[in-house]
């Protein structure tokens, strides 16, 4: 913990001295070393202060451990850090352009399908668990990478006058392309146990995505992150807890924020 | 009179505070509307409820003859809307932009006409939207607002961060789609535009009718731009309302 929390405000520090650096208004300030380590040396302080704090109430013991973890953590991000480049600046943030524009076309569904399809080739000679973790864990994966959602352009479209239906579309390319091949693929090559697990897993994934795009459309992206995971673990907890009522709650929570979404649409605040 | 757009009484809430009071104008077809103001006069919020980016919060809005102030997305339908530049998404291609907004690529050519050259919109397509600079997203979001075809369009403070030659490539080819039957509604800083391009305008101060300028208005402003300059900087100066 104290290892993380030292990297978190190692990062956070760097962060803002970065952006000082190239955008901000203090630019001069941020360049010059002497200030530079006189404002890290404050925020990670504060930092550690709080660390102290926490560590005082929930563990006294842990503090022999915990501060030089922490101290560890920020030194490494600072030596690590320097003055780092804004993504723009540096061009990465291009790379993550493409690559999450290529992820979203049906080739990338198609060709994720075919991978997690010739991966059940070597997987068969593991036992029925295994196999049915492998098909489970490699779902989640290409899933997750399948699904990716750039809240700007989620908004961009709602100002755009596009409606929940189009933009899932636009999203929902890749995985479309993915369900379609992959589940009757894995059923085919693995039983129909093994095409049921793509298929639920690829749907929790559309499912989370979906709820991602409406908040999106709804509210800014730290507190639609939040709003999600809130629905989110509300749903684990009911598909666990109550599963019958889940066809129920899902729908309903979705189709509420459909309908607030749709007052969004071409709205321009 | 052909009037494409007539508001009467209308009126603009941000937030709890009302920026837009009982603005009365008119748009005939086929004519280019000058909106000018200090910032914060009321100029975008009026054009964007005007376009259905923002309800109206009073007041009588009709295009094309029919009542729609309480309806947004027919308004939001009926124009041609250039989204602001610094909301274009930077993870998403120029041609992304237009397919979003008009379709297919090739359909957008055809509605963007000569605007398509003069914007110079064919190197910007395959470019990020993160990669461009302030003067190419605004080419991209003006060419936004005639992607989708529509006669109507409203366009707020065009010329901003475009270079000298584009600034004066766009009015030209803007007057000469108006002379052809389009109707355009623009939010202007620049004096000496409105006189030389518009046909009629209005002059906001503190999200009220400060100045109606009418056809003769505009006619003598042309003659004169620069006795219609000082007599207007003189307006904005004092921020009265009166018409």
């Amino acid at each position: 913990m104290g290892l993380s929390a030292g990297i978190g405000a190692g990062r956070l520090v760097g962060a803002r001295l970065a952006f000082q650096a190239f955008d901000g208004l203090l630019a001069a300030d941020a360049l010059h070393p002497p200030t530079r380590k006189r404002y890290m040396a404050a925020w990670l302080g504060i930092g550690l202060g709080q660390l102290v704090v926490l560590v005082l109430i929930a563990r006294p013991s842990l503090l022999v451990a915990s501060v030089p973890a922490y101290l560890i953590g920020a030194l490494v991000t600072g030596l690590t850090g320097g003055v780092r480049l804004p993504k723009r600046i540096a061009g990465t943030a291009r790379l993550g352009w493409t690559l999450r524009a290529w992820l979203r076309s049906p080739i990338a569904g198609m060709l994720a399908a075919i991978v997690l399809i010739l991966l059940l080739l070597p997987a068969r000679t593991l036992g029925m668990n295994a196999l049915m973790a492998v098909i489970g864990v490699g779902t989640l994966l290409s899933a997750l990478a399948l699904t990716p959602v750039d809240d700007a352009i989620v908004r961009f479209m709602t100002i755009a006058g596009l409606g929940s239906r189009r933009i899932l579309l636009h999203h929902a390319k890749s995985m479309m392309a993915f369900l379609v091949i992959a589940v009757p693929g894995c059923w085919v090559w693995s039983g129909p146990v093994a095409g049921c697990v793509v298929f639920a897993t690829g749907t929790a994934i559309v499912l989370l995505m979906t709820l991602r795009i409406l908040a999106y459309r709804l509210h800014g992206n730290r507190f639609a992150d939040v709003l999600v995971s809130i629905f989110a673990g509300l749903l684990m907890l009911v598909a666990y807890a109550m599963p019958v009522a889940l066809p129920v709650i899902a729908p309903v929570m979705l189709w509420q924020l459909h309908r607030r979404g749709q007052a969004k649409t071409w709205l321009l605040a | 009179m052909n009037l494409a757009v007539e508001l009467t009484g209308v009126g603009v809430d941000r937030g709890r505070q009302r920026v837009v009071q009982d603005v009365d104008l008119t748009v005939t077809n086929g004519a280019w509307f000058g909106l000018i103001g200090a910032n914060g006069s009321g100029k975008t919020s009026l054009l964007r409820a005007l376009a259905g980016r923002l309800p109206f919060a009073g007041g009588s809005c009709r295009i094309g003859g029919e009542e729609l102030a309480d309806d947004r997305a027919a308004r939001a339908h009926r124009f041609g809307f250039s989204p602001p530049a610094d909301k274009l998404p930077d993870a998403l291609h120029g041609r992304d932009v237009l397919e979003l907004v008009g379709g297919s690529m090739d359909d957008v050519r055809l509605r963007l006409g000569k605007l398509h050259e003069t914007l110079g919109v064919a190197p910007l397509l395959d470019r990020w939207i993160g990669d461009c600079s302030a003067g190419m997203r605004q080419r991209i979001a003006i060419a936004a607002a005639f992607a989708g075809g529509h006669p109507l369009v409203i366009l707020d403070e065009p010329f901003n961060w475009l270079d000298p030659v584009a600034i004066f490539d766009l009015r030209e080819v803007l007057r000469a789609m108006v002379d052809d039957g389009l109707t355009l509604i623009t939010a202007l800083h620049d004096l000496g535009t409105l006189a030389s391009a518009c046909d009629t305008g209005l002059m906001l101060a503190d999200g009220k009718v400060a100045l109606a300028l009418g056809e003769n208005a505009m006619r003598i402003a042309a003659q004169d731009p620069q006795a219609f300059e000082q007599q207007t900087i003189d307006r904005l100066r004092s921020g009265s309302t009166g018409q």
